[in-house]
This record gives C-alpha cells, sequence and structure tokens, in this order.
C-alpha cells in the first residue's frame, strides 16, 4: 500500500506529465534500454546536483532581479556537465566514449532546467526551504523522469509498430499517449 | 521546446507573447554563437551558446515586462526555457554552422517561423475550442472542451496535429510524384 501511494505521489509531482518538461528527452530515453538507463541516470545526476546549486544562486540573487537566474543556473548546470565529462575521462576513457553523448544531451534541457526553475518557485513559498529539501525535490524529478521514461518504454514498440498509420507512427503516438497518460495523473491530482 | 507550447499556447495572448521572446532570442543568439570558433572543444562550444543566450534573454526579459506584462506571469517558469531552447543549443552544431552565414540565417528565420505558426494555430485552437473565446473575445461557440487548454491537452492536439501534418505532407508528395510520371 505503502508504494502504491508513493508511486501516486511520484506521478502527481512529475515534470513530464504535469509540467511537460523534458518531453524532447523523454523520446529520446524511451528508444531503447541502452538510452534509458544511460538518459536516466545522468539526468537524475543533473537534476539533483543541479537543483542543490539553485539554493546556493537562490541565496545570492535577490528574488527582484529573477532575470538573473537563467544565466546563474546555467553557469551551474555547465559546471557539472563540464566536471562530470571531465572525471568520467579521468576514470576511465572507454567508459567516458560511451558516455559522453548521453551526458550532451542531459546537460541544458527543460528537465534539468524545469526542475532548478521549480524548485525555485517552490522554495519561494516556505521559510524553512533548505538545502534538504532542494537536493530532495532534484532527486525526485529525476526519479520521475525515469518512471516517465519507463512508462513510454513500455509502449514504444506499439507505438511504432506498422499498426498504427504512418502519419501517426512513431512521434506523434507517443505525443497522444503522453498526453492520455498525462490526463490520468491529472485525474489522480 | 515542446513544454512552452503544451503549458502555455493555450490562449494568442500567450502565443503573441512566447513567439516574441522565441524569435527575437533564437535569432539573436544563433547570430551571435555563430562567431564562436570551429574549433573549441564541443562541450565547450554548446556551453557558449547556452550562456549567450541567456544574457540575451536578460534584455528580452525587461522588455517583455513592459510589453506582455500579464502574459509573463502566465509563462513563468517556460520563458527563460525558451532561451535555451534545443535550436540554439543542439541544432546549431549539427544543422546551421554546417551552411554559409546567408544560408544558416535563412534557415534559421524559416525554423523560427514555423515554430511560430505551430504556436499560434494550437493557441487559436486551444483558446476557441478551451474557453470559447478568440483573443480574449467571446465567441458564438456551442462546442466547448476545457480540457484542451490543460497539459494533456495540449500533448494530445499537438500529436494530432503532427500526425495530420505528416499525412498532408505525404498525400502531396505522392501528387507531385504522379504528376512527374504522367
Amino acid at each position: 500500500m505503502f508504494f502504491v501511494s508513493e508511486l501516486i505521489a511520484l506521478l502527481c509531482v512529475n515534470l513530464i506529465f504535469t509540467q511537460a518538461l523534458g518531453t524532447s528527452t523523454l523520446l529520446v530515453a524511451a528508444r531503447n534500454k541502452t538510452n534509458f538507463v544511460a538518459i536516466a541516470a545522468t539526468i537524475t545526476v543533473f537534476t539533483t546536483f543541479g537543483t542543490m546549486g539553485a539554493f546556493f544562486i537562490d541565496k545570492i540573487v535577490p528574488s527582484e532581479r529573477d532575470y538573473w537566474l537563467l544565466i546563474c543556473y546555467v553557469a551551474v548546470i555547465a559546471v557539472i556537465y563540464i566536471a562530470s565529462l571531465f572525471i568520467l575521462n579521468l576514470i576511465s576513457k572507454k567508459f567516458f566514449e560511451k558516455c559522453k553523448l548521453y551526458i550532451h544531451l542531459s546537460a541544458f534541457n527543460c528537465a534539468v532546467l524545469g526542475s532548478v526553475f521549480t524548485v525555485h518557485n517552490k522554495s519561494l513559498g516556505y521559510d524553512d526551504f533548505g538545502f534538504g529539501d532542494y537536493a530532495f525535490f532534484g532527486f525526485q524529478s529525476g526519479i520521475g523522469f525515469v518512471l516517465a521514461a519507463l512508462i513510454l518504454m513500455a509502449a514504444n514498440k506499439n507505438l511504432n509498430s506498422s499498426k498504427v498509420p504512418a502519419s501517426f507512427r512513431g512521434f506523434p503516438a507517443m505525443l497522444v499517449y503522453i498526453g492520455i497518460i498525462s490526463m490520468a495523473v491529472y485525474s489522480l491530482k | 521546446m515542446i513544454s512552452p507550447v503544451i503549458m502555455c499556447g493555450n490562449n494568442i495572448q500567450n502565443a503573441f507573447a512566447l513567439i516574441y521572446a522565441f524569435s527575437i532570442i533564437t535569432l539573436l543568439s544563433v547570430a551571435v554563437a555563430s562567431f564562436i570558433p570551429k574549433k573549441l572543444p564541443y562541450a565547450i562550444k554548446i556551453t557558449a551558446y547556452a550562456v549567450i543566450s541567456s544574457f540575451i534573454y536578460i534584455p528580452i526579459r525587461v522588455l517583455s515586462s513592459e510589453i506582455y506584462p500579464d502574459s509573463i506571469e502566465n509563462i513563468g517558469i517556460y520563458f527563460p526555457l525558451l532561451a535555451v531552447n534545443s535550436l540554439i543549443v543542439y541544432q546549431t552544431e549539427v544543422r546551421f554552422f554546417k551552411l554559409s552565414r546567408l544560408n544558416m540565417l535563412t534557415n534559421l528565420v524559416f525554423y523560427i517561423f514555423g515554430f511560430d505558426v505551430v504556436i499560434l494555430i494550437t493557441a487559436f485552437i486551444r483558446e476557441m475550442f478551451g474557453s470559447g473565446t478568440i483573443n480574449s473575445n467571446v465567441v458564438d461557440i456551442d462546442f466547448i472542451v476545457s480540457g484542451i487548454s490543460q497539459p494533456f491537452g495540449g500533448f494530445i492536439l499537438l500529436g494530432l496535429m503532427c500526425g495530420l501534418y505528416r499525412k498532408i505532407r505525404a498525400i502531396s508528395a505522392n501528387e507531385k510524384n504522379n504528376t512527374e510520371v504522367k
């Protein structure tokens, strides 16, 4: 019962089904198992560390000058991006060659930046929204992305099959499918 | 790039604000980014593109607050997300910077125009059938589907529009082939 209620909670705060953040990246992740594992892991790392960095940015940038937030968040993500490439290259060149494509794809996208901006907005409503809350939100966003990718991957084969009319095969069918899941999540909320 | 259309493209006023922001930020960012040396490592280049567009976003955001104050409030976090769109960060490398500067700018203008048309059509349909208004003016329409204004309605409508567009393209390609054979 606990697992079911946690799953429902995770779906209700899902950035993809409720806010449409990171849809394009999700479609790439759902194509096959290799993409799924690699993108899901890198997105979770980026959202978690990105929101952790956002905690410090939010302390520095005054709320009336919020148009500076984007450049600051981009700088944080750029640091994580370059650092992750550098560390992977140090650990193993072979592994780096395998993973770099997924890191490039996961760095500057709506899923990561969207979760950073969402946690910023959320923090405005609370006085005691601390570092742990930022980190937890980022991690939760990453797990939400994994869950959404898993749901989409399960239907990927059928949505690309010859039974679907050629014009709707692939991307359009995926969008309609995400829309239907999103409708179910909307009713859960 | 899909998220602002799905979340904020549910009325024409928002659509105009999105079009204004997306068009100017993308055009200026790609034009400025084209001066970045091609020999730099890929990671440095795409970071630089994101930084450039984030800087260009600042004056556009300040101006938008004057021109579209209500829409900026509605668009919320999707406004800054427009600035780091895939057209600026990734498509520049894959597509635009392989062309000559004039060709690149022509291509880019058409890409931007295509996106703007999609936002406008989506917003028009969603506002008309979702709220029974066009640009906040009430229209005499009996068929209201309020769900179309919600994110799930946006996903479904965009999926259907995409399928329809592909179908039209396939039909016109077939007709062109038939005429050539004749």
